[in-house]
């Protein structure tokens, strides 16, 4: 029924109860490839012929175990990272990345050239056309779904949900590829001010080890501060208690449990710790001026320095791009605010050497409509629409896809929306054809049948 | 009750002397001609049934109501760059501003191209006003400055700032509109922000200010943007008055979903007269004109539907209205007031008062 795919990583639930973790290691010469994790599919399916479930994975032995430092050591050493600007509620890719000047579809703008020959952008990017050398534009997604609740799920998770399985999205999967055990930081920071459109991020049956830490009323963690009814050597001290009581407990009885016991523990530590990452007071005044003074400015900021410290996936939304009504007057006021933060932002990674390794996509739920409506509005459109990916793992300088004269429908390159996935997935060196084993059911990261863009990958 | 004779009772007596303005009982459409692209602006022609739009094809066309087939035609090959948004007409001159901050004086006969001004604004134009003695034409646009333009030479005569480039949240303002006074001596101007500037139109000095900071329309919560602003001023034939038009509060700015919203304004005392909102006919007052006599003026826009509205000045009442099936941009009344021509979506519609 399923392609052969040799390299999976089995999840599954696994009761707390039990000290022991439920996947069986394998020899690495067993006639079942891995992924290099000691665990095989022949393995997991021991398991679960003894009793292990096929629901949703939640205990953080299992995963953590399946995660350890061990694994895909070479792709953690990359230090990848990726920052996503969410533009929710739906860009128009006419007054962005495809513009149609002329076109009866086109709108007002202008399209002006980038610093690549031959690709050209909406005038309201003048800042990222300077920048085109970084970035891939991918101008031919149809994706068919344009309401707004099932495109978002569908973009996030590079496919639909199916019954009884619930997808993580690519901020959960990067951070479970690219997250370390041993991280002091969070895997996954979401970034989302607005109310409107609001989308928490899901892990999905990655469980909720991967789960987004959501910021949403304000810039900064709730709840991760010490309690001012401790002071900071109590603090300390009890931290040191517990680490020297943990390592002789662990000294006479290992198991994962207790490794992912202590892991926890160290992790809060660490997020308590990384407080400070949210605070753009500690940046100096010259960088905050180059983001400017917009909330989404303040929020790219706090994205570059949760990835300098080593955060492997932050999704920054910048609501709301739903131009039913007066779309060119919205697309002036948000593509603005777009083209100078992604524009400050791009310097700043390359200035601190990050760019390299750090992946900025711009991508929302689906695109808006070339007919303009009686408001000056443009509608959903999800058959013909555009997004970007620049740095890490990409060939700048892209455009790939084409769309018909009007905008109407994909001429060339037509990609889906696991193939962007993919592509993603792929430009981080993330194999996006590894499989996840829920159960005896195999699930590769991207879409069954999705395919990177090649020719957007460096 | 009959509107009428609402205001009758409330308007304050007229003197002696002076003629009773004809006041419109009703607002009916008259005729509907469609249009191959959007109209943004409309300038009278010669004839009462000829008038000149500006679109989105970016060019400027022509069209006699009256005629027997009646269709938008254009005057000329030549075109702007972008949509057409400000139209004027000067005896045989016609001037047209477009979004790309280019003014094109046109020969109104001909069509014949008779000067550009190649970037007069650095960003969108927004809207022409002419004098009423004919001889300028102000201009407005995003890069926030207005300037006043000589109808017969092309020179610029004014250029003036005095507003902000970015709005108090720091995202790109924009200047929608611009109006003489009857008298030709005042210039008023209205941002996206809800600043109204009244000028000595020939010194630039700053006589007056108001503000309508309701049609801003800023949503700092659900949707982080705006979508309104100010979109028309009009001065009543004494000056006295000045009416301002836009979008009331608005809970979901996808859409304009607001009431359209009209402020007036004894300006010179910086009175607020009137507020005065439609919760039934939504979306932006785009255009607004006061009717020969001063007692009463015409507002028109919408969301995806339409409206042309009569309010008495006095009282700010509504008199007389009529729903369109898409959004007005802009329209020319008559000089006897007894009818309107306005430009909708694709359509335009000559309207009976």
């Amino acid at each position: 029924m399923f392609p052969n795919r040799p390299r999976r990583t089995a999840l599954a639930a696994h009761p707390a109860s039990t000290a022991e973790p439920a996947f069986a290691a394998e020899p690495a010469s067993t006639a079942e490839p891995t992924r290099g994790s000691g665990f095989s599919r022949r393995g997991f399916l021991s398991a679960a012929a003894a009793g292990v479930t096929t629901s949703l994975a939640t205990d953080m032995t299992a995963i953590n175990g399946l995660r350890s430092p061990a694994l895909a050591d070479e792709l953690k050493r990359q230090d990848k990272r990726v920052i996503l600007l969410w533009l929710a509620g739906g860009a128009s890719q006419f007054e962005t990345w495809d513009p149609k000047p002329g076109a009866k579809t086109g709108g007002p703008f202008r399209a002006i050239p980038t610093n690549v020959s031959g690709i050209h952008i909406s005038e309201l990017l003048p800042g990222l056309a300077q920048r085109m050398q970084h970035t891939a534009i991918i101008r031919s997604l149809n994706t068919k779904i344009a309401d707004h609740g099932t495109a978002a799920e569908l973009m996030e998770c590079g496919r639909r949900n199916d019954p009884g399985i619930r997808y993580p999205d690519i901020g959960a999967v990067v951070a479970r590829e690219l997250g370390r055990l041993e991280s002091k930081v969070p895997d996954y920071v979401s970034l989302y001010t607005s109310t409107e459109g609001r989308r928490k991020g899901t892990s999905g049956f990655l469980g909720a080890r991967y789960s987004p830490m959501f910021l949403s009323d304000s810039m900064t963690p709730a709840n991760i501060l010490r309690l001012e009814s401790i002071n900071d050597v109590d603090h300390h001290d009890r931290a040191a208690l517990r680490e020297a009581l943990a390592k002789r407990f662990t000294a006479e009885s290992r198991s994962l449990t207790v490794d992912s016991h202590l892991s926890a523990y160290q992790r809060v530590q660490g997020l308590m710790a990384s407080a400070d990452l949210f605070d753009i007071q500690q940046e100096p005044e010259a960088v905050r001026a180059k983001y400017g003074s917009t909330q989404f400015g303040e929020q790219c900021l706090i994205a570059r320095r949760l990835v300098e410290a080593g955060v492997p996936f932050v999704k920054v939304a910048r609501a709301w791009w739903d131009s039913h009504g007066q779309n060119f007057e919205t697309h002036q006021e948000l593509c603005a605010d777009l083209d100078h933060c992604m524009s400050a932002l791009l310097d700043d990674l390359q200035e601190r050497g990050l760019l390299e390794n750090t992946m900025v996509i711009t991508l929302g739920e689906f695109g808006r409509t070339p007919g303009i409506n009686a408001s000056l509005g443009r509608d959903h459109f999800a058959s013909a629409w555009s997004c970007s990916l620049s740095g890490a793992g990409i060939r700048g300088g892209v455009a790939y896809g084409k769309t018909d004269p009007e905008g109407h429908k994909v001429i060339e390159g037509e990609a889906n929306a696991g193939d962007l996935f993919a592509t993603i997935l792929a430009a981080l060196g993330i194999d996006h054809e590894h499989e996840y084993m829920l159960g005896s059911r195999p699930v590769p990261l991207s879409d069954f049948g999705s395919k990177p863009i090649r020719e957007v990958l460096a | 009750m009959n509107p009428n004779e609402q205001l009758a009772t409330e308007a304050p007596a007229e003197p002696a002397v002076a003629p009773t303005p004809r006041i419109p009982t009703a607002v009916k459409v008259d005729k509907t001609v469609s249009l191959p692209a959007i109209s943004f602006c409309v300038a009278a022609g010669e004839t009462p049934g000829q008038i000149f739009i500006g679109m989105s094809d970016f060019g400027v066309h022509r069209l006699d109501l009256d005629a027997e087939k009646p269709e938008a035609k254009p005057i000329s090959e030549a075109r702007h760059g972008s949509y057409v948004t400000g139209l004027v007409r000067s005896g045989k001159t016609l001037i047209s501003g477009g979004y790309d901050g280019t003014l094109i004086w046109w020969n109104a006969d001909t069509g014949e191209v008779i000067r550009k001004a190649e970037a007069a604004h650095a960003k969108w134009i927004r809207k022409l006003a002419l004098s009423p003695d004919g001889t300028r034409v102000a201009s407005v646009a995003d890069d926030m400055r207005t300037k006043v333009w000589d109808v017969a030479s092309g020179q610029l005569i004014a250029d003036w700032g005095d507003y902000d480039i970015k709005t108090p949240h720091g995202y790109p303002s924009m200047l929608y509109a611009v109006t003489f006074s009857p008298d030709g001596h005042w210039l008023a101007t209205g941002s996206k922000t809800g600043q109204v500037l009244i000028r000595d139109a020939s010194s630039g000095e700053i006589t007056g200010r108001v503000e309508t900071p309701v049609m801003y329309t800023w949503d700092p919560k659900a949707r982080n943007h705006s979508i309104g602003g100010i979109r028309a001023v009009a001065f009543s034939g004494d000056a006295q008055t000045l009416a301002v038009g836009g979008m009331g509060k608005v809970g979901n700015i996808d859409h304009l979903e607001g009431a359209s919203r009209i402020e007036t304004f004894a300006w010179q005392s910086q009175t607020k007269l009137h507020e005065i909102e439609d919760t039934q006919h939504r979306g932006l007052v785009q255009a607004l004109r006061f009717g020969p006599g001063d007692a009463w003026f015409v507002a028109a826009g919408g969301d995806n539907g339409g409206f042309v509205s009569v309010y008495g000045r006095a009282d700010g009442k509504l008199i007389a209205q009529e729903k369109l099936g898409t959004h007005v941009h802009d329209f020319t009344l008559a000089a006897d007031g007894g009818s309107l021509i306005a430009v909708a979506h694709n359509q335009a519609v000559r309207l009976l008062l």
